[in-house]
């Protein structure tokens, strides 16, 4: 698909596609009475590439199906350009969805497959497989014209699914964990070309995902979600370094969540003091921190330093002692990871500072960092929560 | 919803014009009066139940019915299993097993009545067997409970009716994880082992929906064991039978009330097992 | 597959026993069949068993120019068109019924398990029912009529189970993705859903016509004063000893063999087309 040098497609839809924004306000998903989502309010720009980020079961499947017109809000407005599409069947959207198992029609051939809109629009015979042959040979799959889709590899099934979704001429492309039927090495492939692809047509992607680093390569704006809600919708380098909430920084991985009292607010500079009694000097902007209560911090793993610590009673400010519980060799750096306070904290050292002064499983050791590269948390740690997908990003 | 149910009502009519109200006028014409050359008398009685269950050869044949059951019911989930455990577990090839299951389940589609009079040349006086064990000497005069006996009759039912079995079971073990097996030998599960707890339990659906079968079957039969007892033993369904030789509509429909409760009662313990419903949709 | 033991391919002894009972139970299956077919074959001397005699199509020519036999042609032209709408009304009426139940609605249980209920219920008690219903309805039975609902009552059940599992597995993004395509409803319908379970209604067809063509019980008392071919067949077991009978068996079997001949190829040549290309 890199290749792919013509703008869009053959146009038979509805002439020129307008704005391919996409409008949220105040949508709700009730299943029986659980809320699949609750009260969603977003903005995706157009021609923006977005990634709807989020463990399994938080919604975000529920949100691209009610943008496709799959699954109908149980109240709220969704708009698509300037119009409100609730109740419109896809094709009036001008969305296209490419389904997680591709959903190509078994008893069709390749190029009928991809011919089906053109058919439905009761496109003569011979113009709708001139065009379909046009998209297959966009997407190079031509020569595999004849072929069912049960004789593909994944791979080809997945441009082929793409070409049938393109040929609507959609100003919205919703993609449903579209890489997570590739093996690793195809999957980083079709990763490149979905973005390439999203660059020359300009239309607007939506695409689903639960990993990480899949989100943080593509997307223009990442919507990471919790139980029906959205924690943070940002670009993606405000997401990794800057995250709103404790659930975000620990679903992106790559930080650790810090939580104390605040004990001084001067000026600016505050001091944190956490349960276990350490200290972390912190820049407060916020005024409504005030002195006694509660505040989260995070602190980038590849900016932290630890070097072997001898008492707990020598450690200073922005600085945590622990015990080290596992070291793993990840090639450029070693994730050293500690138990400290009760609570596990990382260190991703430079593969030549760690076997500068190798540590063991079991050594106590100390961290340390710079008061520069904390950041605060607009909310304060309730613990846990996406616990199990610390270790999901690097 | 409309179209839901205007898709429903074709099947609906069918079932109530053709099930329901036939097998209502049954219950009801159960308690009118038979009054010889007049038919069926619309007053309500007990007498054709009252007459039924105080006559022993009710219960007689009853009995009967139930012993043909409960030795088919053994034979072919014995067969109906260990032949699907072996299409299922043991050929290698899917293609190979799918054949398999083909050639068991052919005989399936063709007339039962045929492969009902089909043992005659075979189980007779003269038949194969017998001819054959003359020839060698193994006996001297043929043997004549090959037919016309209570075993040509159990024989004919498991011919018929072992594929009710065969189907459900390799239906359910088909979709067992062969890596349950393997996780059950890791766990030191002996062979036996593994098809008692592991086999077994999860073709429980299969095992009810072909017990299902094979029990309503033989109790609803009068044609397979007519037949091939030569008319020497009887089942539930011959009292029907004669009743409606003497056009004895309500008798006749009263014996049909008490065998439906006893199928039903049987139906209902097996439905109770299993969420049949669900493991079809699953 | 499931040796505990270290085996280098070799099979487990089970396999032996269990592959010499199979092979028991397809003889006991099949031998009782050949054993009519040979002795249909039989020559004039007229013997009910073996050995096979003076090899002859004379019982052949018996059932078509009947002098002893009833009206087995006659019956014939009864049970073929009937088991033919049978099978036509088993596809509509299933699957449409098989595609409602894939939603929730009101009463879905009830009808589900009265069609149950037609499936398990002894084909005798219909039969009277069915009979008594005709009469108190002051019409006559007639093959075409009481006899068409009877059998119904019996095939629509084996019918809707079979669409149930067929589909339980239809993917429901396929219709999804038509959709998103721009089909209306019965695009979709035409279009996607039908031809994936054409199979499987390949399938409801094959029991539609079999359940229809062999049924006894069911016809007995509902056909009416004309017999359709099981019930010819029976009649002649009880006053017909020559192996004209088999020679009936052998023909009837035959139809049969087509009939599921021609399913399973069709069935094996859209499975063959979807994975080999055309």
């Amino acid at each position: 698909m890199n290749t792919m040098t013509a703008k869009a497609t053959p146009d038979t839809a509805a002439g020129t596609r307008e704005s391919g924004e996409i409008r949220l306000v105040g949508v709700t998903k009730k299943f029986g009475n659980a809320y699949a989502v609750e009260s969603i309010d977003l903005t995706i720009p157009h021609g923006s590439y977005c990634c709807l980020l989020g463990p399994s079961g938080c919604g975000k499947t529920t949100i691209l199906r009610m943008i496709a017109g799959h699954e109908t809000p149980t109240s709220g407005e969704i708009f698509i350009g300037e119009d409100m599409v609730v109740g419109k069947p896809p094709v009036e959207r001008g969305t296209a969805m490419m389904f997680q198992s591709y959903a190509l029609f078994p008893h069709l051939s390749i190029l009928d497959n991809v011919a089906f809109y053109l058919k439905m629009r009761n496109v003569g015979k011979e113009e709708r497989r001139g065009k379909a042959l046009e998209m297959l040979e966009r997407v190079q799959l031509d020569h595999l014209k004849d072929r069912m889709p049960a004789q593909l590899s994944g791979g080809q099934q997945q441009r082929v699914a793409l070409a049938r979704s393109l040929i609507t001429n959609p100003k919205v492309l919703l993609l449903d964990e579209p890489l997570s039927a590739l093996d690793e090495f195809l999957r980083l492939k079709m990763r490149g070309e979905l973005k390439s692809l999203q660059d020359e047509l300009g239309i607007t992607f939506v695409h689903v995902t639960h990993t990480q680093p899949e989100a943080i390569a593509l997307a223009d704006m990442v919507v990471v979600m919790d139980t029906g809600r959205i924690d943070q919708a940002d670009n993606a380098n405000t997401i990794y370094n800057r995250p709103k909430t404790p659930y975000v920084a620990r679903f992106m991985g790559g930080q650790n969540v810090l939580t104390g009292t605040v004990e001084s607010n001067a000026g600016g500079a505050g001091t944190l003091k956490s349960e276990a009694g350490s200290t972390f000097e912190v820049k407060l902007n916020d005024s409504s921190a005030t002195v006694g209560s509660k505040l989260s911090i995070a602190v980038r793993r590849d900016q932290v330093t630890i070097r072997r610590g001898d008492e707990a009673s020598s450690v200073g400010a922005n600085s945590i002692a622990g015990i080290v519980e596992a070291t793993e060799y990840q090639g450029s750096y070693v994730k050293v990871t500690l138990r400290a306070e009760g609570d596990e904290f990382v260190a991703n050292v430079s593969d030549r500072a760690f076997f500068a002064e190798p540590v063991e499983t079991g050594d106590p050791v100390v961290a340390t960092w710079n008061p520069e590269d904390i950041h605060v948390l607009s909310k304060v740690d309730t613990g846990g929560a996406g616990d199990s997908y610390l270790d999901g990003g690097h | 919803m409309l179209p839901t149910y205007l898709q429903v009502a074709p099947l609906t009519v069918v079932l109530t014009l053709f099930f329901v109200v036939p097998v209502g006028l049954v219950v009801l014409v159960s308690f009118f009066r038979y009054q010889m050359l007049v038919g069926i008398v619309p007053d309500f009685t007990l007498k054709n139940y009252v007459d039924l269950l105080t006559n022993p050869t009710t219960w007689t044949l009853y009995q009967s019915t139930l012993k043909f059951t409960l030795i088919v019911l053994a034979i072919t989930f014995a067969l109906g299993f260990w032949i699907a455990y072996f299409l299922v577990f043991h050929v290698r090839n899917l293609l190979t097993a799918i054949g398999l299951f083909l050639v068991c389940t052919v005989p399936f589609w063709t007339s039962n009545i045929i492969r009902m009079i089909s043992w005659r040349p075979v189980l007779g006086k003269e038949g194969l067997i017998n001819s054959a064990l003359l020839n060698t000497g193994v006996i001297d005069q043929p043997i004549e409970w090959l037919l016309y006996s209570d075993f040509s009759v159990v024989v004919a039912y498991v011919h018929l009716f072992t594929l009710f079995m065969i189907v459900p079971i390799f239906n359910s073990m088909a979709r067992i994880d062969k890596s349950l097996l393997e996780a059950a030998v890791d766990a030191g599960a002996s062979r036996w082992g593994v098809i008692w707890n592991v086999v077994l339990p999860l073709s429980k659906t299969g095992i009810a929906l072909g017990a299902l079968f094979v029990v309503t079957l033989v109790m609803g039969d009068f044609f397979v064991v007519t037949v091939m007892s030569g008319g020497l033993s009887g089942s539930a369904t011959s009292g029907i039978f004669n009743d409606l030789q003497f056009l004895n509509y309500p008798r006749a429909a009263a014996n049909a009330v008490i065998l439906l409760i006893i199928v039903l009662l049987i139906a209902a313990s097996i439905f109770r097992l299993v969420d049949v419903r669900k493991e079809l949709v699953r | 597959m499931s040796s505990a033991s270290p085996s280098y391919g070799s099979r487990p002894w089970t396999f032996y026993v269990l592959a010499l009972l199979f092979t028991l139970f397809v003889i006991f299956l099949y031998g009782p069949m050949l054993a009519v077919l040979v002795l249909s074959f039989q020559g004039p001397s007229a013997s009910l068993v073996f050995p096979l005699r003076d090899p002859s199509l004379m019982w052949f020519d018996e059932l078509f120019n009947p002098r002893r036999t009833g009206d087995v042609v006659g019956a014939f032209n009864r049970s073929l068109p009937l088991a033919l709408v049978v099978m036509v009304l088993t596809v509509l009426i299933s699957v449409t019924a098989g595609f409602a139940f894939r939603r929730r609605f009101k009463g879905a249980t009830l009808i589900f398990y009265t069609a149950i209920a037609s499936l398990i219920v002894p084909g005798l008690v219909l039969s009277i029912g069915t009979i008594v219903t005709f009469r108190y309805l002051g019409l006559s039975a007639s093959w075409n009529t009481s006899g068409l609902g009877a059998h119904l009552s019996w095939a629509l059940p084996f019918g809707l189970l079979i669409m149930f599992a067929v589909l339980g597995r239809l993917n429901p993004s396929y219709e999804e993705a038509a959709y998103d395509l721009g089909a209306s409803k019965w695009q979709t319908v035409k279009e996607v859903v039908v031809p994936i379970v054409f199979p499987g209604m390949i399938a409801v067809a094959l029991f539609g016509f079999t359940l229809s063509y062999d049924e006894f019980p069911r016809s007995w008392l509902t056909v009416g004063s004309k017999n359709t071919l099981p019930l010819e067949i029976w009649t002649m077991t009880t006053n017909v000893t020559s192996p004209a009978l088999y020679a009936l068996g052998t023909v009837t079997t035959i139809i049969s063999f087509l009939v599921i001949a021609i399913a399973l190829s069709s069935i094996l040549f859209i499975q063959r087309k979807r994975s080999r290309g055309k």
